[in-house]
């Protein structure tokens, strides 16, 4: 009870410590809450980001085979599925029609696909929701299309894929296999890549350098690799992102060490004070940890409620303009909070951990200083 | 009381700057006396002071307190002895800027882990004693000389310590409060508490209950005696 | 009210809401099961392999379709389509037949 009590003395006075220096401690918590806000912010995106693509993706196809000329995805002749399909343990071979058009009048980039389970009626498309938004068109209007050859070619929107499958569906049109090669150009004898599916899943890898050995010029991609594209795809290395983070993590680390460690005369002269009227060295340790848990815990758990607030309440606000890019259309989604408590004590040991210990550490050298200092000064 | 026993004080030992502070110093402070050290600065006072307030160790000889060898004791005793038996007046008071004059008083019983309430009880009775009601609230700097004076020395009350030792008190005031501090410690001495007070202010060491004066220069005693 | 128990409310406040935050993930992420069962029965039914997160660049659109000398492969510090291009990482499987 009594040692309760001496703590909570204690950070009393570490309280009215802190609050001498208001506007300087204030900031300091500010800046450290924005840096917690903007790491767990990074770490919560990009994680709910990685769950969702493998909870949707899990039943992307088994694998694509693409065809590389030059080093570049070429068509894909459509003899290439016969030899495939010749090759032992596949069960199905596909060919897609999917290809990016460039819509010159709004600046936007969409992903025209033949879905291959689906019969579109030809001059009709259904399209995602973003494309929806951004030309400000419904169900039932029509839309034009300029083609390889200069042709205008109008189709009536059928359907608008709902705004929950944003993430997958933003930028897409799905339309008829004719209509998809006469916009393009797309000769009857290719298709833009194959997909296929396996008798026995184990044998995936078998069959795919079946395929390399027997058509050199493709590339299988299988379904865990685009699964483990999302795995590491927002990795902590991710260009911009390190850039930005390094950058304020470690002026941050600056400004805190100095905060932290740099003993003023004056605060040496209070440990002074404070160890001749009887604080005991451990008393003064126990107030400067106490100090810096007061300012590093509050920035941590508010930086944390912020960024939990800013991504899934407030749709990552603050990435948009860095996420959008060029890109004219961008997918509105929200993602679905995953967070464990994995991420959260990752975050408490690279945040409130160090800047304790910086604190700490100085004033436990001060604390050791015989307290007749003050008497000789 | 405090007895010291061939106490000797070296400081920057076996360096070229060496400075002996203190050389053999054998004094004994009556219980619940006045004991006055005098002597110019640079005499030792200070020293010795820290040395029987338990604030430092000396290079050589012993400290008795109550019959207690006190020299030995580690660090973490030490400061639990300044903690109870002392209070400590200092020459710039030493109090903390920037909080208030009742947290500053409680500040020597926080780590003893009274209840608050109890604590700050205890802390405005003591600015009642010295008429300071109406400052517990104040910060530090806004006070005046005089209360500053009476905060540190309801500072060193705090943990009601048999022993009061003050450093050089009045070198700062004037010879109104410098007077008005003699009174306060004929008080504390009617109360039944050990002071001991090191000074060069006759006002101080002229005053009619300083009950012992031990002369001091050159970190020696020149001269020790019950005054008249 | 003293300071050490300011302090300790605020705390206090700012764990519970902090436990409220798990608890909001844990249901929010229990009502969307249902739709992205759904999402998958779209990927499935329509051969997606890829989110759309950045629609302004092949490569950022279709990651895991990228080509293989795309200069997305110049990854991490690509700026050859900033910024998503140096967001995003190349997938790991690319340059990995190479050697095979």
């Amino acid at each position: 009870m009594k040692q309760i009590e001496a703590q909570r003395n204690i950070l009393d006075f570490t309280l009215s410590s802190l609050f001498r220096r208001k506007g300087k401690n204030t900031a300091l918590v500010l800046v450290y809450t924005l840096i917690v806000f903007l790491l767990a912010s990074v770490m919560f995106f990009t994680h709910a980001i990685r769950n969702e693509a493998a909870l949707t993706l899990k039943d992307a196809p088994e694998m694509v085979v693409q065809k590389l000329m030059a080093g570049r995805q070429d068509l894909m002749p459509l003899e290439y599925l016969e030899k495939i399909r010749a090759v032992r343990g596949v069960s199905s071979v596909k060919g897609r029609l999917w290809g990016y058009y460039f819509d010159p009048y709004f600046g936007v980039n969409y992903t025209l696909m033949v879905p291959g389970n689906e019969q579109i009626k030809p001059g009709t498309i259904v399209t995602g929701e973003g494309i929806s938004k951004n030309r400000a068109v419904e169900q039932g209007d029509f839309q034009a299309f300029r083609a390889y050859n200069n042709n205008t070619l109008l189709f009536q929107i059928t359907r608008v894929l709902s705004s929950e499958s944003a993430l997958l569906t933003s930028d897409l049109i799905l339309m008829s296999e004719q209509d998809f090669r006469s916009i393009f150009g797309m000769p009857r004898t290719h298709v833009t890549d194959i997909v296929l599916t396996v008798k026995n899943p184990r044998e995936l890898g078998t069959i795919a350098n079946k395929i390399v050995q027997l058509l050199p010029d493709t590339r299988p991609i299988m379904r865990d690799e685009i699964l483990r594209t999302y795995d590491s795809v927002f990795n902590w290395r991710g260009g911009l992102l390190i850039v930005i983070l390094s950058v304020s993590v470690f002026c941050f680390v600056i400004f805190a060490w100095d905060k932290a460690s740099g003993l003023g005369a004056e605060e040496r002269r209070e440990i002074g004070i404070l160890k001749a009227i009887g604080w005991e060295t451990s008393d003064i340790i126990l107030m400067k940890f106490w100090e810096g848990v007061v300012v590093s815990l509050s920035a941590f758990l508010l930086g944390i409620l912020l960024a939990y607030a800013h991504i899934f309440f407030f749709s990552s606000l603050l990435f948009g303009p860095v996420m959008k890019g060029w890109s004219v259309l961008y997918p509105e989604f929200r993602l679905v909070p995953f967070i464990d408590a994995y991420q959260i004590s990752t975050l408490f040991f690279l945040t409130v951990l160090p800047y304790t210990v910086a604190t700490i550490i100085p004033s436990w050298r001060a604390a050791t200083i015989d307290p007749d200092l003050i008497m000789r000064s | 009381m405090i007895k010291s026993l061939e106490v000797g004080k070296v400081f920057n030992m076996n360096r070229p700057n060496q400075f002996i502070a203190l050389n053999g110093i054998s004094v004994e402070i009556p219980a619940q006396r006045l004991t006055v050290l005098k002597g110019p600065s640079g005499s030792g006072k200070t020293t010795l002071l820290s040395i029987l307030g338990c604030m430092a160790r000396p290079t050589s000889g012993r400290v008795m307190l109550k019959e207690e060898e006190i020299t030995s004791l580690p660090e973490r005793f030490l400061a639990e002895i300044r903690r109870q038996t002392y209070g400590f007046i200092f020459q710039q008071f030493n109090l903390i800027r920037g909080i208030t004059a009742i947290e500053n008083i409680m500040l020597p019983a926080y780590p003893t882990g009274e209840k608050r309430t109890v604590l700050k009880k205890r802390a405005a009775g003591l600015l009642e004693i010295f008429g300071l009601e109406n400052k517990a609230e104040a910060s530090i700097e806004w006070l005046s000389g005089g209360e500053t004076q009476r905060v540190a020395i309801a500072r060193a009350l705090m943990n009601d310590p048999a022993i009061i030792i003050a450093d050089e008190p009045t070198a700062h005031l004037d010879t109104k409060l410098s007077q008005e501090f003699m009174d306060i410690m004929q008080k504390l001495k009617a109360e039944g508490r050990t002071l001991i007070i090191a000074s060069h202010d006759p006002v101080v060491y002229g005053s009619a209950f300083v009950d012992k004066v031990i002369e001091m220069r050159d970190g020696a005693i020149t001269d020790s005696g019950a005054k008249a | 009210m003293r300071k050490s128990d300011l302090f300790l409310v605020c705390t206090s406040v700012q764990i519970l809401l902090l436990g409220f935050v798990f608890a909001h993930a844990s249901y929010t992420r229990d009502a969307a099961a249902p739709k992205f069962l759904e999402k998958a029965a779209m990927v499935k039914h329509l051969e997606l392999t890829d989110l759309c997160l950045f629609t302004d660049a092949r490569y950022t659109r279709h990651p895991s379709m990228a080509d293989m000398q795309s200069p997305f492969q110049d990854a991490p510090m690509s700026f050859e389509h900033f910024p998503s291009g140096s967001l995003m990482s190349p997938p790991p499987h690319l340059g990995k037949h190479e050697t095979n």
